[in-house]
């Protein structure tokens, strides 16, 4: 099996660290629904695959997403939470 | 080859973008209109995906997926299936092709050995073989 380099938009970091995923971009404050921003925000969409794509490059840390915010996102959504188990 | 539950297998990426071809892989339910939607009767969900081609025309795309809100996906798929974006990026250089295949698939299952073992390993064949691409962006709902 040859691996394929990925990098994964998540909107929900906790729930994707889960997965262990090799490079992730969290997007801040983005809802479920619009890992690339909002419908027609063709510019900040591209902003956001730019950076996505940007850290296939980078030295990220394997497992763990990158944050980084887009004001120009508008409303900030709280991403959902891992439950703990007690 | 078995894959370890606690490493994380990380595929170094050593090209430049500029000369890279990109797929996208969303597990956002995402399909063409023409195509069978995804089975959301079934609690289990659905371990099947969809070939989403990459001369494919947004507007031809649609979203079957009851565990996310899709209408603003309804009104623009490139917020969870980046391809016109990815046109763009390509159309400036940013990156060097765009993937002959993409990848839709509802990311929602209560069997998860099934999506991990069975699924995921098929699709990345399919990336592998067929969609040629030097790296695959994934997205969620």
């Amino acid at each position: 099996m040859k691996g394929i380099p990925t990098v994964l938009i998540t909107v929900s970091p906790e729930v994707s660290a889960q997965m262990r995923p090799p490079r992730a971009l969290y997007p801040k404050g983005f809802k479920i629904g619009n890992s690339l921003g909002r419908p027609g925000m063709r510019d900040l969409q591209k902003k956001v695959l730019r950076d996505a794509l940007e850290l296939l490059n980078q030295n990220t840390r394997p497992g763990a997403a990158v944050t980084i915010e887009y004001p120009e996102y508008g409303e900030q959504y709280e991403p959902p939470h891992v439950k703990k188990l007690s | 080859m078995t894959i370890s539950r606690k490493c994380v297998p990380f595929t170094p990426f050593e090209r430049e973008l500029s000369k890279s071809t990109i797929a996208i892989v969303t597990a956002g339910g995402v399909h063409l209109k023409d195509q069978e939607g995804f089975n959301i009767a079934d609690e289990l969900g659905d371990l099947t995906y969809r070939e989403i081609p990459a001369d494919v025309d947004s507007a031809d795309l649609m979203v079957t997926h009851h565990h996310y809100d899709h209408r603003d996906a309804d009104e623009d798929i490139n917020v969870v299936f980046p391809i016109d974006v990815l046109r763009d990026l390509h159309a400036e250089g940013f990156i060097g092709g765009i993937a002959k295949k993409h990848i839709g698939y509802m990311g929602y299952t209560m069997q998860l050995k099934a999506m991990y073992e069975g699924t995921a390993r098929e699709i990345a064949n399919d990336i592998d073989k067929a969609s040629r691409a030097d790296a695959v962006v994934l997205t969620g709902g």
